[in-house]
């Protein structure tokens, strides 16, 4: 452990402005500002969070991503019989073998699968499948169907568990709102549009600093970050004392970020969409050594009931040129290593197209799962076409098994408190 | 009844202890949504008790019943089917295209009903006649919580938001027994679909643990019985219905009773449990008071919702003119909801309320959009709302309030717009001139009057004497001020 003064020293030499006045440093910032500062010394900072330590990016398509036209059986005639005027036909078709194979706008993930980097998990899904958005999607974030409101998420239940009480960089959100997904008791991950929104925008920031030094200079000894004091009756200098700690993690925490994702400059072309901005700026923090252990971000506007064909090719091209930037970048970065990224939706949509030319709500839908320490391949069967459930496929794999296999195979922690059971693991990730 | 708690006794103004701007500006903030300085000084002039009264002083009525022009713009939905279930009935015989397109112009349609029904709830607890009862509206959306994000019928909501209303201050056993056969409530929590041959336990689960009685207080065992007692209640679209052929007539032993019961029946039993007008009494203490309540407090407070059958009127005045709700552990300890920040400082900044669809994009950055609590939990509320991302959000939202430019509170989350295309976005330009002019001591002094009320820290005030610069009587460095205020920790609390 360092001592604060030594801490102090290494926020002078970076130029923090708040902490120059400082009396105390936040207990994560002693922390984490030392594995960005020296990366030999990395090992307190490990088990939750470090520069050094694995990622995981998740990558959420909103509104039900049709997986008949991701991964497309197109060696199955039943497929051009569902879909009479939104298929694609076998020639431009990227085949994996002769039953499936991805959308043709996909080729650069097809590059990524040829290189060893990609999995494609088929048929996920879960028992009794609900068909609406808001409630397949609680139940894919939360990982709990058996609950009708589910309060945490997944990867909030992660946190939770492997480092309760951890600075909030261990979880980084691209957008308005933290997803339940993300959502905990313990620990509060950070979310932001971009990192320009994550900071103070008032037009004083003189004398907003200078009223933030004041409350630093008048705060009682360091007490670990933003902990809620449940404890303890509050009064309404316990409150202030909670809301100042607060403002300055916020203030050390946004500088950092902006700091980091300015001096970064990216080497791979993103696409000029949200998406992309999303995934350039998540490079950027992984560049910068910010200690997150799981990103999140989202592409929208699966909800393909009308005209598919066009827009479905538009996103899946924004997915493929998004993701392949990506890759580009972190590899430049010598990064590639550390990072897995997996994509889900909340639900696949029906075999058979409607009047519209597009499709309605479905069910079970694959899921990729990329990075270089993946088992490249086909993981499970493709569903059957003709056996359905009122027209959906049927999930073969549980999404909780590709939960529990991030968990246990890539971020080494038991997935069984996480996930409230032991559901089978998938050989997707390499040994 | 054995004397009263002594924390619960009526705090009597003294020389030492006087009701003050401090204590005037508490009730305001508590019982409403902040007050102006106008209304602090009438409340300080009518003391704790008149004062008390002053704010009650609204009917137990819907705000449709109470006046003209005390309902929401839903034209949007008019002449449209009003329901999921008449809309259904309405596409029979159509082409699945035109089925598509009724779809989308009723979903559409719904989006802007329910913005129009926020924006006339914010508009009611920013400038309404009724500050208490809107407050209180708010707690029992929260306790009582549906959410419009699964309620695809807006006229629903807005029937659900004026039952919260009539019965806010009311009686809280006919108030259980209409939420129980409220369709937004039915919906929301799967009772429509409880039946016979298959029940379904969400809402007997969520009346014992959220509404009345609190967790730990039933077994798995009373949930499956409660839940066949409430099978057949559903809603025809617009109003309840009780559906007999879907009805459990077997019989069913709760909380200890056996009986062919139904769903009255369980409500009945429920209200007998010594520990629901204390679950109830202490959730109303903790909104308007402190969180921290010990056994012989909670105690004390159910005994008083008991005592008087139920009815909230006497347990609400004895709160607000106790001895702990004017206590040091109450004053200033309360960290503002988003609803609270945003539409007191509308009120205290004389403010008019700023296009909504830009007020529902801050507060859904913060993490409270009305008509959408996050789950059936409500909103969690005190330090939960308060994080390194929705601090800023708060602060920015503050400066953005006060006059400021700011994109990212603005930056318009189309799902929030109903679709329609945002104009002016910048805070509203308000005069910000004081009463008088005087020192750039007393113009801040003024303001911390005004906004934070409530002494402020030497150090910070000189901060802000600073900030006001040279040219203290000028509006724009007026608003720097107000602009910083909104920007400290001070501000986020009440």
């Amino acid at each position: 452990m360092h001592s604060n003064l030594a801490t102090r020293r290494v926020f002078l030499q970076k130029g923090l402005t708040l902490l120059a006045v400082a009396p105390t440093i936040p207990t994560f910032l002693d922390q984490t500002v030392m594995a960005l500062t020296d990366p030999l010394d990395s090992k307190a900072t490990q088990q939750a969070s470090g520069k050094d330590g694995k990622i995981l990016v998740v990558v959420q398509l909103s509104g039900g991503n049709d997986g008949l036209s991701t991964v497309i059986p197109y060696g199955d005639d039943r497929y051009y019989q569902a879909r009479t005027s939104i298929s694609h036909k076998p020639q431009e078709i990227l085949k994996i073998d002769n039953y499936v194979g991805l959308h043709p706008n996909l080729a650069p993930i097809k590059a990524m699968y040829d290189a060893g980097d990609l999995a494609v998990v088929q048929g996920v899904g879960y028992p009794n499948p609900n068909r609406s958005h808001f409630r397949s999607m609680d139940i894919w974030q939360s990982a709990q169907p058996e609950r009708e409101q589910a309060s945490t998420g997944w990867l909030g239940r992660y946190f939770d568990n492997t480092c309760p009480g951890c600075d909030p960089h261990v979880g980084v959100s691209m957008g308005e709102t933290l997803p339940l997904a993300m959502q905990g008791e313990k620990v509060f991950p950070l979310s932001f549009e971009r990192p320009d929104s994550y900071r103070y925008n008032g037009h004083d920031k003189t004398h907003y600093l200078a009223l933030n030094q004041a409350d630093a200079a008048a705060a009682p000894s360091a007490t670990p970050f933003a902990v809620a004091p449940k404890k303890i009756v509050n009064t309404e200098q316990t409150q202030l004392d909670f809301l100042h700690r607060t403002a300055m993690d916020a203030q050390l925490s946004s500088e950092e970020i902006l700091r980091i994702t300015r001096n970064h400059s990216a080497t791979a072309q993103y696409p000029y969409n949200e998406f992309g901005n999303g995934l350039k700026t998540i490079a950027a923090m992984i560049a910068g050594g910010l200690p997150t252990r799981v990103y999140y971000v989202a592409l929208g506007g699966f909800d393909t009931h009308a005209a598919q064909l066009q827009r479905h090719d538009i996103l899946m091209k924004q997915l493929a040129d998004g993701l392949s930037a990506f890759w580009k970048d972190l590899k430049t970065q010598n990064n590639a290593d550390r990072v897995l990224v997996m994509t889900f939706s909340e639900f696949g949509r029906r075999v058979v197209q409607n009047a519209s030319n597009g499709t309605d709500h479905g069910a079970a839908a694959p899921m990729f799962v990329m990075g270089s320490s993946i088992r490249q391949g086909l993981v499970g069967r493709h569903p059957s076409l003709s056996d359905l459930d009122q027209g959906d496929l049927k999930y073969l794999v549980d999404f909780r098994s590709v939960y529990a296999t991030i968990l246990q195979s890539w971020l080494d922690t038991p997935s069984k408190p996480i996930l409230g059971d032991q559901f089978p693991l998938l050989p997707i990730v390499k040994a | 009844m054995s004397v009263l708690h002594p924390l619960l006794q009526p705090y009597m103004p003294t020389p030492d202890d006087p009701f003050d701007r401090i204590k005037a500006a508490h009730l305001l903030n508590r019982a409403g949504f902040g007050g102006t300085d106008e209304e602090v000084e009438k409340v300080q002039k009518l003391g704790p008790s008149d004062a008390v009264d002053w704010m009650m002083d609204f009917p137990d009525a819907p705000a449709e019943e109470q006046g003209t022009g005390q309902s929401p713009d839903m034209s949007s939905v008019s002449g449209s089917p009003q329901t999921f279930q008449e809309f259904a009935r309405s596409l029979i015989g159509k082409s699945p295209d035109e089925r598509k397109q009724s779809l989308m112009m009723f979903q559409q349609a719904n989006r802007e009903a329910e913005l129009s029904l926020t924006k006339w709830w914010l508009d009611r607890m920013a400038f309404g006649p009724t500050q208490m009862q809107e407050k209180l509206t708010l707690f029992w959306h929260g306790h009582f919580t549906t959410s419009a994000k699964d309620e695809r019928s807006s006229m629903l909501m807005w029937r659900q938001n004026e039952l919260l209303r009539r019965y806010a201050a009311g009686n809280f056993e006919p108030f259980v027994r209409a939420i129980s056969r409220d369709p937004a409530m039915l919906d929301y929590l799967n009772n429509a679909q409880n039946r016979k041959a298959h029940p379904n336990e969400n809402y007997a689960r969520e009346l014992m643990e959220l509404f009345t009685l609190g967790i730990g207080n039933y077994t798995e065992d009373d949930v499956k019985q409660a839940a066949r007692a409430f099978t057949g209640w559903a809603h025809d679209g617009l109003d309840f219905v009780y559906h007999r052929s879907q009805h459990d007539d077997g019989i069913k032993t709760f909380l200890g009773r056996s009986g062919n019961f139904d769903g009255d029946d369980i409500i009945s039993i429920i209200l007998r449990q010594p520990v629901c007008p204390r679950f109830i009494a202490g959730e109303l203490f903790k909104y308007l008071a402190y969180d921290d309540i010990d056994p012989d407090l909670s105690a004390a407070l159910g005994n008083l919702l008991f005592g008087n059958r139920y009815e909230l009127r006497p347990l609400l005045r004895t709160i607000l003119t106790s001895r702990a709700f004017y206590s040091p552990q109450s004053i200033g300890v309360q960290i503002k909801s988003p609803l609270q920040l945003v539409v007191g400082t509308v009120r205290m900044l004389g403010l008019k309320m700023p296009p909504e669809q830009a007020v529902l994009s801050a507060l859904n950055q913060m993490g409270q959009l009305p008509l959408m609590p996050p789950n059936v939990r409500g909103w969690p509320g005190g330090h939960m709302w308060i994080n390194t991302s929705t601090l800023f959000i708060r602060y920015n939202t503050g400066v953005w309030l006060a006059g400021g430019d700011v994109p990212a509170i603005t930056r318009i989350n189309r799902k929030n717009t109903g679709g329609k295309p945002i104009t002016n976005t910048k805070g509203d330009n308000v005069a910000f001139t004081p009463d008088d002019n005087g020192s750039p001591q007393q113009i801040v002094e003024q303001w911390i009057n005004r906004l934070i009320q409530r002494p402020l820290d030497d150090q910070k005030k000189q901060v802000l004497i600073d900030a006001l610069g040279n040219n203290p009587q000028n509006p724009d460095s007026q608003r720097r001020v107000v602009q910083l205020i909104m920007s400290m920790p001070e501000y986020q609390l009440c």
